[in-house]
């Protein structure tokens, strides 16, 4: 009798496992069955290339309709691919010929070249002129090689635990929120809205797969009906862009799925060994929270202290070195002379501020403080990957502050206040003897990057908290499709780090030197720090947000208005305005934006106002034992 | 058994302390630097490793290996391993693991892979 119950219980449990292995396999099935499909897509399209070649209008057109398919297929598999292997991803749905990268764990690194092929650049490619079918094929064949990645052990073995999947599936709803509904990599803008309904179909699938093969570890009911209401949402509205609604798709849908989503992680203990998850927060419920992903390391050389009182005093050191013209050789000039905090820390009287000299003026705008911390690189051009290495520059260029490490350590320990604070500090950093400028450039980051915890009316409508007015959710719906802002705005910040948050986008959008466009900004941008054919001219995409306080705009502060603004985008930038600009990245073409089309986008912008709250300036700044310097004003003098 | 753990280790805490308090000559690191390095560099080098060194003993220490008498172990890191990703990547994944060199600076971060990376080790 007890053989028997052992055999039975045996057999049950065997029973069981053969079944989960069975579920198990079923979904790498799945997955195998995706990448043989857009395999076989892609083979069928060079094939057609091949026989029929790109002559005539017909021909061409054939191709696009191929290449349309094939987007079907390659959406399929896309939930998986961007997150195992983004770069290899780039040969079957690169945006971009060439990409200079600079992630930020590569940081320490050089920029890399990172190379695009497939799809998207192969229906480009068929509306340049002199095109030839080698070039075509090649496009493609790059995707074919790229599959065999994708088939690899290295990546299929992520199928067979539940971690990859709930990382995967955070990629794909911020890919939601930010890319997928806005055209980016889709030329053929009337494909973007049938192109999500049919992934938002396949990852339906994937979900169902998933549930099957690792039932501990499930998507709840509550997901899954959310889920299908997303579903629904999509295929009942406008199948134009331009006419979907952006803003409900986003905070009615993606973004409660997201918060699910999070949940799952954190309950699931889901342990990640992917770049792609580098600057991503897991305690963080909404996409619009500030929280999302992990800014630029504020504290410096404080980085390890933790006592809330201790970092109070940092930080009120910090304001006042920040008023305080100590820093620059002639004791005139502090931070707050290009960077006023009544001004959302920027200058709004000036195109570019005044040089240490106070006769010329600098190359380039000011920009504002608020919100830099989240930018993986800082300056307009890229040079410095951290806060504190922006502010010892500052200090140190001849152009601007003039001074130098010892005489602004002198100037600055001459005065009791401040020696006594950073003598205190300096016990919480071990590793340094003596106060540095570390310490200095430290307490002015700490200081004001407080600056940028606050949330604007768009986040608090997206977060359910207070709805915003209907002609700024018109203008955000646009912003997303027609207007073409979100292929380089992205959500939620609105500069320049897409989803998953990992580096920095430059663009080259033709500034010209004058509001008449005569003449193009002679400014090489990026090019100064990586010299490349397509850095040239090329700026780092800033954040939209408080951009209705942070006037003059562009990197030279050549436009007044935010209406001067959106008209060189409606006319296509710098080259849709006749100038040279060699390998812009927006588009020449015009927008075609009404006149009320262009004032609900401002209204949209005006709803990214954040609720700031500025201080007053320092009452006093700290007397020096050396008299001459006690006559410096608070701020500078100019 | 919780009581028994916090015992042991308190002790090779104590040990340690004054093993370092009481011999410190005997316990200077030496750095292996590369030959081509000129001697104003080398001495940048050792600066920077000597923070780490610092760092690594108050953060790391107690986990990757201590610095015991006559013994000198650092397990989990081989000099690829640093060399890849300058580290700060491997960091940069592991939360729960590397709460504490996440919250550093890279700075910090970079000190700490230089003592790592030169000093010498004892066999």
């Amino acid at each position: 009798m007890k053989i028997f119950s052992v055999i039975a219980a045996i057999l049950i449990i065997a029973f069981c496992f053969s079944f989960s292995l069975q579920q198990s396999k079923d979904y790498n099935n799945l997955y195998e069955g995706a990448v043989n499909d857009l395999d076989k897509q892609l083979s069928l399209l060079l094939t057609t290339i091949k026989k029929t070649g790109i002559a005539t209008e017909e021909d061409r057109e054939q191709i696009r309709k191929e290449i349309r398919s094939c987007r079907l297929s390659m959406k399929g598999v896309d939930f998986w691919f961007r997150y195992f292997e983004p770069v290899m991803y780039r040969k079957i749905n690169g945006p971009l010929p060439v990409e200079w990268e600079n992630e930020v764990f590569e940081k320490f690194e050089p920029p890399y070249r990172r190379e695009g092929a497939g799809l998207t650049l192969a229906e480009q490619y068929l509306e340049e002129e002199n095109i030839s079918k080698d070039s075509l094929s090649a496009l493609i064949r790059s995707s074919v090689e790229a599959l065999a990645t994708f088939r690899a052990d290295s990546i299929t073995q992520n199928l067979g635990s539940y971690h990859h999947f709930f990382l995967a599936n955070r990629l794909y709803l911020l890919n939601l929120a930010a890319l997928y509904t806005t055209g980016f990599e889709c030329p053929d803008t009337g494909s973007v809205i049938p192109e999500l309904r049919s992934m938002l179909k396949d990852v339906k699938e994937i979900y169902h797969r998933f549930d099957e093969a690792f039932p501990s570890m499930p998507l709840s009911t509550e997901y899954l009906a959310q889920y299908n209401k997303a579903i629904d949402f999509a295929n009942n509205q406008p199948a134009d862009f331009s006419l979907f609604d952006h803003f409900t798709f986003i905070k009615d849908h993606i973004n409660p799925l997201f918060r699910m989503n999070q949940q799952f992680i954190t309950r699931y203990g889901v342990v990640t060994k992917n770049y792609n998850d580098y600057s991503l927060n897991n305690n963080c419920n909404s996409i619009f929270d500030k929280a999302l992903y992990v800014p630029q390391n504020t504290k410096g050389i404080f980085s390890l202290i933790e006592d809330e009182k201790l970092l109070k005093e940092i930080k009120q050191t910090g304001k006042l070195l920040f008023y305080d013209p100590i820093l620059s050789a002639n004791n005139q000039r502090s931070c707050v002379s290009c960077h006023k905090p009544a001004e959302f820390f920027t200058d709004t009287t000036q195109s570019t501020s005044l040089r240490f000299d106070r006769q010329q003026h600098l190359e380039r705008n000011t920009p504002t403080l608020i919100n830099a911390i989240y930018n993986h690189l800082i300056m307009l051009d890229g040079k410095h990957i951290s806060l504190q290495d922006q502010v010892k520059d500052v200090t140190r260029n001849v152009e601007e502050m003039n001074s130098n490490e010892a005489e602004m350590l002198k100037k600055i320990l001459s005065c009791k206040e401040y020696k006594d604070a950073f003598k205190k500090f300096l016990k919480y950093t071990p590793e340094e003897k003596e106060v540095t400028l570390s310490h200095i450039v430290s307490a002015i980051t700490y200081y004001y990057a407080d600056f940028s915890r606050h949330s604007a009316p768009f986040d608090d409508a997206m977060n359910h908290k207070q709805d915003i007015a209907p002609e700024a959710k018109r203008g955000f719906n646009l912003f997303m499709s027609k207007a073409q802002c979100a292929t380089c705005h992205f959500v939620p910040m609105f500069n320049g780090v897409k989803p998953p948050y990992i580096g920095s986008e430059f663009e080259v959008i033709g500034v010209p030197e004058d509001s008449g466009f005569h003449k193009l900004s002679p400014d090489k941008g990026r090019y100064k720090v990586n010299p490349a054919h397509e850095t040239m001219n090329a700026f780092r995409t800033g954040t939209l947000r408080n951009i209705a306080f942070t006037k003059p705009y562009m990197h030279n502060g050549v436009f007044q208005t935010l209406e001067q603004v959106i008209d060189m985008y409606d006319a296509g930038g710098g080259a849709g305005k006749k100038l040279h600009v060699a390998n812009q990245t927006l588009a020449s073409d015009s927008l075609k934006l009404s006149a009320a089309e262009k004032k609900e986008l401002i209204a949209f912008m005006h709803s990214l106002n954040e609720k700031i709250i500025f201080e007053a300036p320092p009452a006093a700044l700290p007397r020096s034992g050396n008299k001459e310097l006690n006559s410096r004003k608070t701020g500078g003098e100019y | 058994m919780k009581k028994y753990t916090f015992a042991i280790s308190s002790l090779f805490l104590l040990a340690v302390v004054s093993s370092d308090s009481k011999c410190g000559k005997k316990n200077q690191t030496e750095y292996d630097i590369p030959e081509h390095v000129t001697q104003e560099n080398r001495a940048l080098f050792i600066e920077r490793a000597e923070k780490g060194k610092i760092l690594y003993k108050l953060y790391c220490g107690d986990c990757h290996g201590i610095f015991t008498k006559g013994k000198d172990s650092i397990p989990n890191f081989t000099k690829t391993q640093i060399d890849n990703y300058h580290a700060t990547a491997l960091i940069g994944l592991d939360p729960k693991n590397h709460a504490v060199a996440q919250k550093m600076s890279s700075e910090q971060i970079d000190y700490v892979i230089t003592f790592l990376r030169i000093r010498k080790v004892k066999k």
